[in-house]
């Protein structure tokens, strides 16, 4: 390193270009992991779609022949379409009860409580877990026989509330995507009490000055520009909940126990690429990266589509 | 601020290449080690059975005496995680040298495939009869694998609650159901089961089955496609699975292997319908458990039946460097001197015939094996297809338990799974 005492202008302009050429080489680390770990994979993942597989050797090129098995191929056009039905449930209850909720709750905070800085935090804290470690907390909560749900329901005389919640096909599905419920509600509350705090005092002051009543604010000035942080909660909400897994893993494991009824799409992907974790499973690598390209197709597609609908709804401040 | 600009991005730079080769150096292959001379071969092996390191170190150490020049580790991974690993490093050409081999059609796939060395020839492979060595061996038969051990499915029970109910070993099926009854009547839940996991229910299937069919005639004939899965037999040990759901405990739907396990070794249920490997695991449970086993009694008059088969094996990576230790080390699986050493620590029945251990319980099975034994049919034969029929059987089941299902329904799935993949049926 030189100490530069004075700066002529043919120096400056070394400077100049020397900073020119570096702004180039910034992105090149997160270019080189993005590549490394999300590019390679994804055309390696379309490049296996297309081959015919024995076991986990490549086989020939069968073109779209895997991507027309998955959707009429018995029994895997059932189950994809019984797995998307989940995901579909999956999402539209995480959008009602979990974000319905925490806009509740971020409304309250907004609203100066008492406490509100504890209560922030509480709803806050099952995020700060690994999601394997709340399937399996919950799943010790749910057991049948000695878990706490159905202890305390005893306590209170309910005995005919205590079930085998996830081993009961008409119950499992719903336990699970509350438990994801309870587990995402202080991120969603975070995110709409940032878009609460951002909208300006003036307007609120202007309105009361005005005579509009609760029910006005909220839906006259409160919603409307509240929109950017209801879509990005919808964006992200959809995207986790069509990609879920490691709840469904840890609580039911990867055959979509009991009778498919808690089987998403990336756990039925799971169950064909690598084999349900039982003896005696069989792969299929060919379907299971037909599946994958399927997904990541739809998810980016709706995700763009979303995106594009919320940039027509913004409020023009 | 040159300087400090150029050394970020280099040491940036060099990060990137780490992390990116690290991908391609780090996944446990064999070790090739540059130096020639012979003293420093290693051999790796690869298994599911995390729970055993301490024991295969004593089996090492006895090879070692053998063969001091070869060093051997044992690298085990988890087992719902084994296949996933195996198969990426060994598509890498990598993978460790001594392949614990899943038994039947599932590792069959690997050999099938180009990974795994024929090893046809091996001295001491006439050790095994040849059903054990038929859970490596290929189509066309070419040996890939030296057998390990056999498990059997059975079903356990609680000597001391049999004892305060006045209770006996079954011999007929008839008394098997009277004996369920009557613990019911007593207010004890008969069955330690649960039909939460699937792969219980085939297993289940398996120990109970066999008594309605009668042994090895019918298995002899549904494997050549004499008959089928619609014949009266096999219907009849899908109704008994249905008919034995009400000596199971309250909300045996929700219940996993681990409930299950513990509501027997506290003696909450009387029998426990499981595997051989459970023996060790009760015994740490509680030390004080007084474990009894009885063979399934029929019901159609024939011989009692205990279900067995070999619960792995141990292959070649064809992609080894070193073959020919590899050889040396399976060699000395065959050996009497490994069956014991093996059964003894283990506590599990040594493929090969005749071992004694120093458990009585495990002595009485080996016995019983050799009078008994009827294929895990399910794993045996129909592990193959995709879904396999072992895993179609186990989520009908499970349909069945939860009412989305009935007999005939599981029944007409299965055989139409079957049907697709398994050229007898055609």
């Amino acid at each position: 390193m030189q100490i530069e005492t004075s700066t002529p202008i043919v120096k400056q302009k070394k400077t100049r270009n020397w900073k020119r050429w570096a702004i180039h080489l910034f992105p090149v680390p997160a270019l080189l992991i993005f590549s490394v770990f999300i590019v390679y994979p994804l055309v390696a993942a379309l490049s296996y779609s297309f081959y015919d597989w024995n076991g986990i050797s490549r086989g020939a090129f069968v073109g779209f022949k895997n991507f027309i098995d998955l959707f009429t191929l018995q029994p895997f056009s059932s189950m994809f379409w019984n797995a998307a039905k989940n995901n579909v449930l999956y999402f539209v209850v995480q959008m009602v009860v979990q974000n319905g909720i925490a806009f509740v709750l971020a409304f309250i905070i907004y609203k100066k409580i008492k406490g509100a800085e504890f209560f922030k935090i509480a709803y806050f804290l099952p995020r700060l877990l690994s999601v394997i470690v709340v399937g399996f907390l919950w799943k010790l909560i749910l057991n049948p026989n000695f878990g706490a749900l159905n202890v305390i329901l005893g306590e209170f005389g309910l005995e005919s509330l205590q079930k085998a919640w996830l081993g009961d096909p008409k119950t499992a599905l719903m336990t699970i995507i509350l438990v994801n419920c309870w587990f995402g509600i202080g991120f969603a509350m975070l995110i709409f009490l940032a878009g609460l705090q951002s909208i300006p005092k003036e307007l609120m002051e202007a309105a009361k000055l005005d005579g509009a009543n609760g029910t006005k604010v909220i839906t006259k000035i409160i919603l409307p520009l509240m929109v950017p942080s209801i879509m990005i909660m919808t964006v992200l909400t959809f995207i986790q909940s069509f990609e879920a897994f490691e709840l469904v893993y840890a609580m039911q494991g990867s055959q979509g126990e009991p009778y498919y009824s808690t089987d998403l799409l990336a756990v039925f992907f799971y169950r064909l690429a690598f084999g349900g974790s039982a003896a005696g499973s069989s792969t299929a690598v060919g379907l299971g990266s037909a599946l994958a390209v399927v997904l990541f197709l739809f998810i980016a597609t709706c995700t763009a589509l979303l995106l594009k609908f919320m940039q027509k709804k913004q409020v023009e401040m | 601020m040159k300087g400090i600009g150029r050394i970020w991005l280099v040491g940036l730079m060099a990060l990137m290449l780490v992390v990116s080769s690290a991908c391609s150096n780090e996944s446990g292959g064999s070790n090739n080690d540059n130096n020639k001379d012979e003293e420093s071969v290693t051999l790796t092996i690869g298994s599911w059975r995390t729970e055993d390191g301490p024991n295969y170190k004593k089996v090492i150490e006895a090879f070692n005496e053998k063969h001091p020049e070869i060093k051997v580790e044992f690298k085990p991974s988890k087992n719902t995680e084994y296949n996933t690993i195996l198969n990426t490093s060994l598509q890498a050409g990598e993978g460790p040298d001594i392949i614990h081999l899943r038994p039947y059609a599932p590792g069959l796939e690997l050999a099938k495939a180009g990974y795994i060395e024929p090893i046809d020839g091996l001295n001491g492979l006439d050790t095994f009869p040849d059903e054990t060595l038929q859970a490596s061996r290929g189509e066309d038969g070419t040996q890939y694998g030296v057998p390990l051990n056999l498990s059997t499915t059975q079903v356990f029970y609680n000597k001391a609650i049999f004892k305060e109910h006045g209770l006996e070993e079954p011999k007929t099926w008839d008394e098997f159901m009277a004996i369920n009854e009557k613990l019911k009547e007593e207010g004890v839940t008969p069955l330690a089961f649960g039909t939460k996991e699937g792969w219980l229910l085939s297993l289940a299937h398996g120990i109970f089955g066999p008594a309605h069919w009668g042994g090895n005639e019918f298995v002899e004939k549904i494997s050549k496609g004499e008959t089928d899965f619609t014949s009266p037999e096999f219907v009849k040990s899908i109704e008994v699975m249905e008919e034995l759901k009400e000596y199971f405990p309250n909300n045996s739907e929700g219940l996993g292997m681990e409930d299950i396990r513990t509501l027997f070794f506290t003696g909450q249920a009387a029998m426990f319908p499981l595997g051989s490997w459970e023996i060790e695991v009760l015994r740490e449970m509680n030390p004080d458990l007084e474990l009894g086993f009885f063979p399934m009694p029929s019901a159609v008059g024939k011989e009692p039946t205990l279900t067995t088969w070999v619960d792995g094996s141990f292959g070649i990576n064809a992609n080894s460097k070193h073959k020919e230790e590899a050889k040396k080390f399976l060699e000395f699986l065959t050996t009497e001197e490994f069956g014991e050493l093996f059964t003894t620590n283990f506590k599990m029945i040594s493929a090969i015939p005749g071992v004694q251990s120093d458990n009585e319980l495990v002595n009485d099975l080996s016995a019983a094996v050799s009078d008994y034994s009827t294929p895990y049919m399910m794993l045996v034969y129909f592990a193959g297809g995709n879904p396999s029929s072992k895993v179609t059987i186990e989520t009908e089941l499970q349909g069945m338990y939860i009412g989305e299902q009935d007999v005939d329904g599981v029944v007409k799935t299965l055989q139409e799974n079957t049907e697709a993949w398994f050229e007898p049926f055609q």
